[in-house]
């Protein structure tokens, strides 16, 4: 009986939560926005950050004096919590800045369409920057930076190695990594050739999947990523290391503090535009002596892994006229540099291609005049209930446990009960 | 061999065990110093230096100015020092009467404080959040808890909910039912009260108790990030692990600010460990009970 | 008669006396643990039962569902039997190297503050900072491990990305991080011990490993039943330090524990239902475990007066 009474309760204190009144704010009715709204952020960490989101937030309220933006700091490892919180107690941020794959799951449930056009919001952003925040032909999301995977190298191993352009295909590529890479006299790796390792591997497997001419899912939202093209990707990173021995398991990993393409234990990687800051951080003379250069992996067709953090408004929020300006205003040029610039990584405003920041970074810049082979995953409402099922069946493959179409074919079936979503 | 000569070997070898194992567990602190004042290309040497190439001292102040860890290493400390303060008061109470006073549905009350630990935080903490938004006449609420935001954004949140922990009765009741009988009933013949007899008798004698729960409960609260994160939105209220966390970011990790940030932050436990650990003497020699 | 009836009253309201203390003194601690744990922990039970649509705001009860969906997952399962296996080899260990360092840190001699220190201070160094240096330790091709073995002529294995080797080496790291506040609550109730118990002992001749057998564990009693519970329940919901070595799962999954697996259902899957029957789970197996440690210490852990 007792059980029973506190079993109402908690149910009473979930309901508590999801019926009651979320707090109403001044409701812009027609004609200028105004009133509180909220905003949480996983980008804009620290002082800096701070400092740089405060600066553009003044400037939003020159442009719209009535509106008070109340932010709420928290970051990416975090971020879900915020969110699951915000939804069970009923008061959603009017305002999220959001990563990619968070899109599809959340539109129209937790994502508002902004009424947008497609085609019109391309002339402004790369078109696979808009695409992001697309899902059944509804824009829910504007890009506010982006953050890119693409081929590094370095050009010093090259010259040494006699190899003189960067591979444009994956033959070329296990060909390249298997001279590059030096073992001593016991056998122990010494260089990679191909670092594949210091990324995430399921970052890694996308983008050789989309180079192979593979995709995730089909357009109307089946599996494809055991696809014969899909398993060519796989089987690249299998060769890398099981077949070539152009790396070794436990070489490096994600996280590491020793990045090897940076101390000169890898001769080419799959790295993240952002390590042009660690490269300048570490060893400034990498840049100064030219010895780094870029390279998009290709072989069915050029790809570049494309994340990054979009603006969305809540659909459920009380002040969609305010929240909708804030969002247009932090995917505007501005504050795209603002937030870029802050952190090492692109803006998606096709027009910054200029800016100074851009020129000055020869990652960011290469990024942006690559954005037509950027892909991005995620593309099914069910993306966030397999997403973290890819590392283990890559890392089985990579492992020599199963074969990759063994490994990705167990991954399709899982996924298969899980992708429709609920 | 004399008995001197082996006391004197027993005592050398006993340093010896000690002392290695020490140098064991002291690595990675040490580690953490050293890190805390290397350059970056030191930091990702390989193999790794030990020593840094240059002392950059100024890792120190750099990272203090990467949050306002001013205000984080307050209100931590509030908070961390409001939990260890009522933890003591109302964990050393129930421990106590779930030790030495005999009442039906005792059993029942000490399985449901253990079955409290049992369940993990993730689970707890959604339920907990719409708990602390739920409370009424806070924050805008009505008396069902209805329509503001309760005790979210504000140090009720931060201080209330963590203030008790199931560990801290669990450890005391141990520690209480370890005394023996003839105490009690001393102190009783002398016509003292049962309060009286909780906390002037009994709990001078668990002071290692005491100094453990404070210790572990000190220490718990300043490691924690998730509630702090969750329950506020404001800076002000923010604490030290939320600013540690801002040399993690997605793409990288500020790895020199991050040891010494962490470094500080350790400083406050190590002091109050020393400073503790004066209370694990043989409390029981002043006793007097024979 | 009546004097005996009149006594027996009189220990009665003396017990009514002691009973309203206990009340009075239990019930600061009973609201408050009932109000923030008893509540979340009564509606995880409630939740398991029900699919929860966190973005609808919707519930519905599905009896058993979610249970039978936890246990079709191999990955979930996997997770229970990397719990099982990481706390069968984390506690037993570190708590026996935790009794004996607190013994030994129990005698006096010089420098006993540093030593103790310097065993709790694992507990406190920041989990990253403990994960950097065991990665190096780890760190197949220059790590400590591997010289070691090349030097007895044996190629080691790449440890933290070793699936085979993986959860080894986190048990390893835990043990050596747990040693510190088992060796606390241990140092504390050896506190307690009554000198004299040993004074007595040294007059009848018993030998060192004697009083250790004889006096001081039986008195450690206490102490070990709640250093045991409490190592396990943590031991049964570890994070950190598996996420930080091995991150996500480790190698091809391999050192995947249900906490983890926990907080992807509920924060990387936004499915609180599904996070809530695994915590009853777990709830389950730390139950039985609790009752079965309990009946082996002995229910009269105590000298209580009644």
């Amino acid at each position: 009986m007792r059980t029973a009474a506190a079993a109402v309760l908690a149910v009473a204190v979930l309901a508590s939560g999801c019926g009651g009144p979320a707090p109403s704010s001044g409701q812009g009715t027609g004609g200028e926005p105004q009133g509180e709204i909220s905003l949480v952020t996983p980008i804009f960490e620290g002082s800096d950050g701070q400092r740089v989101l405060e600066e553009q937030l003044a400037a939003f309220r020159k442009q719209y004096p009535k509106v008070r933006v109340r932010p709420d700091y928290t970051n990416y490892a975090k971020l879900n919590e915020k969110l699951t919180t915000s939804m069970v107690s009923g008061r959603a941020y009017d305002v999220m800045l959001l990563g990619i794959g968070w899109v599809p799951p959340f539109a129209g449930r937790l994502l508002a369409d902004l009424g947008m056009d497609r085609a019109e919001l391309a002339k402004t952003y790369s078109p696979r920057a808009v695409d992001a925040g697309v899902h059944d032909g509804k824009v829910y999301a504007l890009p506010v930076m982006l953050d890119m995977r693409f081929g590094i190298y370095r050009k010093d191993l090259f010259a040494a190695a006699g190899i003189t352009a960067p591979p444009r295909t994956f033959a070329e590529l296990r060909d390249h990594a298997r001279r590059l890479t030096v073992r001593d006299a016991s056998g122990k790796l010494q260089r990679a050739g191909m670092d594949v390792l210091s990324t995430d591997p399921r970052q890694v497997y996308e983008t050789l999947l989309w180079a192979a001419g593979g995709d995730l899912f089909t357009p109307d939202g089946k599996v494809a990523f055991n696809s014969p093209n899909a398993v060519r990707g796989l089987e690249l990173m299998t060769d890398l290391i099981r077949t070539d021995r152009a790396l070794d398991i436990g070489f490096t990993k994600v996280g590491d503090t020793s990045i090897p393409i940076i101390t000169d234990r890898a001769a080419m990687a799959l790295g993240h535009n952002n390590l042009w800051l660690e490269i300048q951080a570490q060893r400034p003379e990498l840049i100064a002596q030219d010895k780094i250069g870029t390279f998009v992996i290709t072989d069915e067709r050029p790809a570049m892994f494309q994340g990054g953090t979009l603006a969305s408004m809540s659909a459920s929020g009380k002040n969609k006229p305010a929240a909708l300006a804030l969002v247009k205003f932090l995917a505007s040029a501005d504050a795209s540099l603002a937030a870029s610039s802050q952190r090492g990584n692109v803006p998606a405003v096709r027009s910054l291609e200029s800016s100074s920041y851009v020129k000055e970074n020869a990652f960011v810049r290469f990024a942006m005049s690559n954005m037509d082979s950027a892909f991005s995953e995620g593309g099914v409402p069910g993306w966030l209930n397999i997403r973290n099922d890819f590392k283990a069946a890559i890392e089985s493959a990579l492992l020599g446990q199963k074969s990759p179409k063994e490994a990705l074919d167990e991954l399709a079936a899982r996924a298969a009960t899980q992708v429709s979503g609920r | 061999m004399s008995p001197l000569r082996t006391e004197r070997s027993g005592r050398f070898l006993l340093h010896l065990v000690l002392g290695a194992g020490s140098l064991l567990m002291i690595v990675p602190f040490v580690w953490m110093l050293l890190s805390s004042v290397k350059n970056r290309a030191d930091i990702a040497a390989y193999p790794p230096k030990i020593l840094p190439t240059e002392w950059l001292w100024s890792n120190y102040p750099e990272a203090m100015g990467f949050a306002p860890f001013g205000t984080y290493f307050r209100n931590s400390l509030t908070i961390a020092v409001g939990h260890t303060a009522l933890n003591l008061v109302v964990a050393s109470m129930a421990g106590y009467a779930l030790a030495r006073i005999a009442f039906r549905g005792r059993t029942l009350i000490f399985f449901g404080v253990m079955t409290m630990m049992m369940i993990p935080t993730y689970t707890k903490i959604v339920p907990q959040y719409l708990i602390a938004k739920s409370v009424p006449f806070f924050g805008g609420n009505d008396w069902l808890g209805r329509g503001g935001t309760g005790w979210l954004d504000s140090w009720w949140a931060l201080i209330i909910p963590g203030a008790l922990t199931p560990f801290a009765i669990f450890l005391f009741r141990q520690f209480y039912l370890a005394l023996p009988k003839e105490l009690e009933e001393a102190a009783r013949i002398d016509g003292m009260g049962e309060f009286g007899i909780f906390a002037r008798v009994m709990t001078p004698l668990v002071k290692p108790a005491i100094a453990t729960v404070a210790l572990l409960t000190f220490e718990g609260s300043w490691n924690n990030f998730l509630w702090p994160l969750l329950v506020t939105t404001s800076d002000e209220l923010r604490v030290v692990q939320v600013g540690l966390a801002a040399f993690q970011q997605a793409e990288r990790t500020e790895w020199a600010y991050l040891m010494a940030g962490s470094a500080l932050a350790t400083l406050p436990m190590i002091v109050l460990f020393l400073f503790t650990q004066r209370y694990f003497v043989q409390g029981f020699a002043t006793a007097g009970i024979k | 008669m009546t004097a005996v009836l009149e006594r027996r009253k009189a220990l009665r309201r003396k017990d009514r006396g002691r009973r309203r203390v206990a009340a009075l003194m239990l019930a600061p601690a009973v609201i408050h643990l009932v109000w923030w744990i008893g509540i979340p922990v009564v509606s995880t039970f409630v939740l398991a039962f029900l699919q929860y649509d966190i973005f609808a705001g919707t519930a519905e009860w599905v009896g058993f569902d979610n249970f039978a969906r936890i246990f079709s997952d191999d990955v979930w399962n996997a997770s229970i039997w990397h719990t099982l296996v990481y706390t069968f080899f984390t506690v037993p260990v570190a708590m026996v190297i935790a009794a004996v360092v607190a013994v030994l840190l129990n005698v006096k001699m010089r420098a006993r503050a540093w030593y103790r220190a310097a065993f709790f201070l694992p507990h406190v160094t920041a989990t990253v900072a403990i994960a950097l240096v065991w990665m190096w330790m780890f760190e197949p091709r220059i790590g400590l491990f591997n010289a070691l073995l090349e030097m007895v002529g044996v190629t080691g294995p790449a440890w933290l990305a070793d699936p085979d080797w993986a959860m080894t080496s986190v048990i390893v790291v835990s043990i050596w991080k747990g040693i510190g506040v088992k060796m606390l609550i241990y140092l504390a109730a050896l506190q307690s011990i009554p000198h004299e118990l040993y004074e007595a002992a040294d007059l009848d001749g018993a030998s060192g490993p004697r009083k250790f057998f004889s006096i001081t564990l039986p008195l450690l009693k206490p102490a070990t039943f709640f250093v045991f519970v409490v190592s396990m329940i943590d031991a049964f919901q570890v994070f950190d330090q598996v996420y930080i070595l091995t991150p996500d799962g480790g190698p091809a999954n391999s050192t995947t524990v249900m906490t983890y697996e926990i907080y992807q259902a509920a924060f990387g899957r936004f499915d609180i239902s599904t996070a809530s029957a695994q915590s009853v789970v777990l709830f389950g197996f730390l139950m039985v475990l609790t009752v079965i440690s309990r009946r082996l210490t002995g229910k009269d852990d105590s000298h209580v007066s009644s």
